[in-house]
């Protein structure tokens, strides 16, 4: 799979100077999430905790820093966030759900930590796979956030993603959702949330990265999404997620890598959008903003730092467009 | 976590000590709420006065989701309380409709605030279908009506939130689907009724107060197929709706020819025309090669005229380079055209859009140009 790769992109040697990347502005402004128990914004964001842990790992993963996290207290804190149904919530106490049950595997599969979750939890893995195979929609084949049955491509992609990684397609039916992908797409090669909803950047990575895990890649319009999504670049290199809206790092990423899966990264301007992606951190304390000049968060730090690595930044880890995982924990966790 | 918009302030670590000691109050204050919450649920208290304190917590933070599901827990308990008994008396079900209409206040008032807030909605689309389960039919078709309102209210101030059009499809569904009446009608033919045409007037109306509302034209695309159908328009007719959105959307290219949206529809429109465009997509059902040819010159013809005075627009070459290739799809010769005018064409859009150049050297390529 050459999904990074793609004609015509130089690299980025001859950046101007002030455009560098803080590395270790960064590293240090992730290590400092945890310690900032005494703002309010800290417990008020207690439902992306585990969320917030695969952006944090992730992004220093790719900045060429894993070890910065302690490892035995990221295995501990992610296990306590699982339930006995396999399921995992945000934090200790907060509801199972799709979304964090995706973070808490790719956090897991980021450490090399499967056997760690075994050792720990019997059946660890099978329960997992359990509690997501269990949400789908036998009838449309997509697949439920929770209990509460709340559908969403989003939900579909995040199913595939953990699935792969722990070796567990098979216990879904991924023809069905397959075809549910399918009953999304739109005239202009986009994706929708559902059958009939406009074409989404954030839809469109979902869908793309569901039909690439399932390696069904050969029935998507290449050449109309790839139009469209080229699109959503805008003169100051920064993409937007729909036509007529503003740019945005997190946007930047969906767009960037569904082009990389499409073998298209070439059809933007990859200097311009490393150059927007740069401006938006903050060079005194680390962090990515959505746009120049706004508060940073580690939600935009990873996407902004995967969006660099994508574009074939100098020093930074490969990462995998359809996972956002660093390349090295894909390759292992799918035996390629 | 995850901030749009948000302007930068400076270093957010010099707070005064007042407003540090403020901020560890209130953060003593919400967690013990949290706490008090969490136990109370896990205890399986579900009172009105815990509802209330859900209540307090969510104004605070509607994103803590795990509350949300609380929140449903204590409703589900109270709900089928209020109704057991007997179930035809009106006195019993009269605290029922109260939670209801409490937590559609609840979650209107937060999603005034909050309008991009997943939770709300979820929760909103529970609720709802909650009371479709518990009342009865006229009632429940009542406050689905009352949602349409909320969502064009909801897209008023904001034309092209996410959310509230996938609501909007969600809602119309919902009253296709609930019979007008209790009573079955004696002939047995469905009472349901569809709403293609009023949607179709909704989209009418937001793109003439706003032609770049893309989500508008994205609708638009979706229900002008199946209207056509339901009207078991004849061929005449299919053609007339046709010429005259091809009308609407020329007129709205020479408004603003630098806007995607109108682009995108016009694109929908073309792509309609095509062989290969799906029976459910289709408007004009009868086309041979020959009509679409028309078609393709007269789009093609029309668009000339605007780059006359818009030389610098992109989008009008792609637009001439799209319909030129469908042309050449079907066969329709280089009449209307040359290579020559493709090439021209494709460099104008190297120099006017150099930042898609990688896309136009493959489309020379594949263009044979
Ligand atoms: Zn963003």
């Amino acid at each position: 799979m050459s999904l990074v790769s793609g004609p015509g992109r130089g690299g980025m040697t001859d950046l101007p100077e002030e455009l560098r990347l803080f590395v270790d502005k960064h590293v240090s402004y992730i290590q400092s999430l945890d310690t900032r128990k005494d703002e309010l914004e800290y417990w008020l964001t207690e439902h992306l905790r585990l969320n917030g842990l695969y952006w944090g790992l992730t992004a220093l993963h790719l900045l060429g820093h894993p070890d910065a996290l302690p490892r035995h207290e990221v295995v501990d804190f992610v296990l306590s966030c699982m339930h006995e149904s396999g399921g995992f919530g945000a934090a200790p106490g907060h509801d199972a759900h799709m979304l964090y049950t995706v973070s808490g595997v790719q956090i897991l599969a980021t450490l090399d930590a499967f056997d760690d979750l075994e050792a720990r939890v019997k059946s660890g893995r099978q329960r997992i796979g359990q509690y997501i195979a269990d949400l789908q929609d036998p009838e449309s084949g997509t697949f439920a956030g929770d209990e509460w049955q709340e559908k969403d491509t989003r939900f579909l992609y995040g199913a595939l993603n953990a699935l792969s990684l722990l070796g567990l397609l098979h216990l879904v039916n991924v023809d069905k959702a397959v075809e549910h992908v399918q009953s999304c797409a739109n005239f202009d090669g986009g994706y929708g949330t559902s059958p009939g909803a406009e074409s989404h950047a954030g839809q469109v990575f979902t869908c793309l990265g569901a039909l690439t895990i399932t390696g069904r890649l050969d029935l998507v319009d290449k050449d109309k999404l790839g139009a469209w999504l080229s699109e959503r670049q805008l003169k100051n290199g920064g993409l937007n997620g729909r036509p007529e809206k503003k740019e945005d790092v997190c946007y930047s990423w969906w767009v960037l890598s569904s082009l990389a899966m499409l073998n298209k990264v070439h059809w933007i301007d990859g200097k311009k959008l490393a150059s927007f992606i740069l401006h938006c951190q903050d060079p005194e304390l680390g962090g990515f903003a959505d746009r120049p000049g706004d508060m940073v968060d580690v939600f935009h730090t990873v996407f902004g730092i995967a969006g660099l690595s994508l574009l074939k930044f100098p020093g930074l880890a490969e990462v995998d467009p359809v996972y956002c995982m660093p390349r090295v924990v894909t390759k292992r966790c799918l035996g390629q | 976590m995850a901030s749009h918009g948000i302007t930068r302030v400076a270093d957010s670590t010099v707070r005064s000590v007042e407003s540090r000691q403020r901020e560890l109050q209130q953060i003593a204050a919400y967690k013990d709420l949290v706490d008090i919450v969490n136990t109370k649920v896990a205890e399986r208290w579900y009172t009105i006065e815990v509802l209330a304190l859900v209540t307090k917590l969510l104004n605070e933070n509607p994103e803590y989701y795990t509350i949300w599901n609380h929140r449903r827990r204590i409703l589900g308990s109270l709900l089928s309380e209020s109704l057991s008994g007997a179930p035809d008396s009106q006195k019993q079900k009269q605290p029922a409709e109260d939670l209801i209409n409490s937590d559609l206040q609840l979650t209107f008032g937060l999603l005034r605030k909050f309008p991009k807030c997943y939770w709300i909605w979820n929760h909103r689309h529970w609720i709802l279908q909650k009371a479709e389960s518990l009342l009865d039919v006229t009632t429940a078709r009542r406050l689905w009506l009352g949602e349409l309102q909320l969502v064009s209210k909801m897209l008023h101030s904001d034309s092209r939130n996410f959310h509230a059009w996938n609501y909007r499809r969600f809602v119309v569904t919902q009253l296709e689907r609930i019979p007008v009446s209790a009573t079955p009608l004696p002939d047995a033919t469905p009472s349901k009724q569809s709403l293609a045409e009023s949607e179709f007037e909704y989209t009418t109306k937001m793109i003439k107060t706003n032609l770049s509302n893309f989500s508008a034209w994205h609708n638009r695309s979706r229900l002008i197929p199946r209207l056509l159908d339901e009207r078991e328009a004849d061929i005449a007719t299919r053609r007339k709706m046709l010429d005259d959105e091809l009308a609407l959307i020329c007129t709205a290219v020479n408004t603003d020819p630098f806007d995607q949206s109108i682009w995108y529809y016009h694109q929908f429109l073309m792509s309609t025309l095509s062989p290969d465009c799906p029976r459910q997509s289709r408007l004009a059902l009868d086309l041979s090669n020959q009509d679409r040819q028309r078609y393709y010159e007269h789009e093609m013809e029309y668009i000339r005229e605007i780059l006359e005075d818009e030389e610098d627009c992109k989008w009008i070459y792609e637009a001439l380079l799209h319909c030129a290739s469908s042309y050449l799809d079907i066969d329709g010769g280089t009449k209307t055209f040359t290579t020559v005018d493709m090439r021209s064409w494709l460099d104008a859009l190297k120099r006017l859009d150099p930042l898609r150049k990688g896309r136009w050297d493959e489309l020379s390529r594949s263009l044979n140009l």
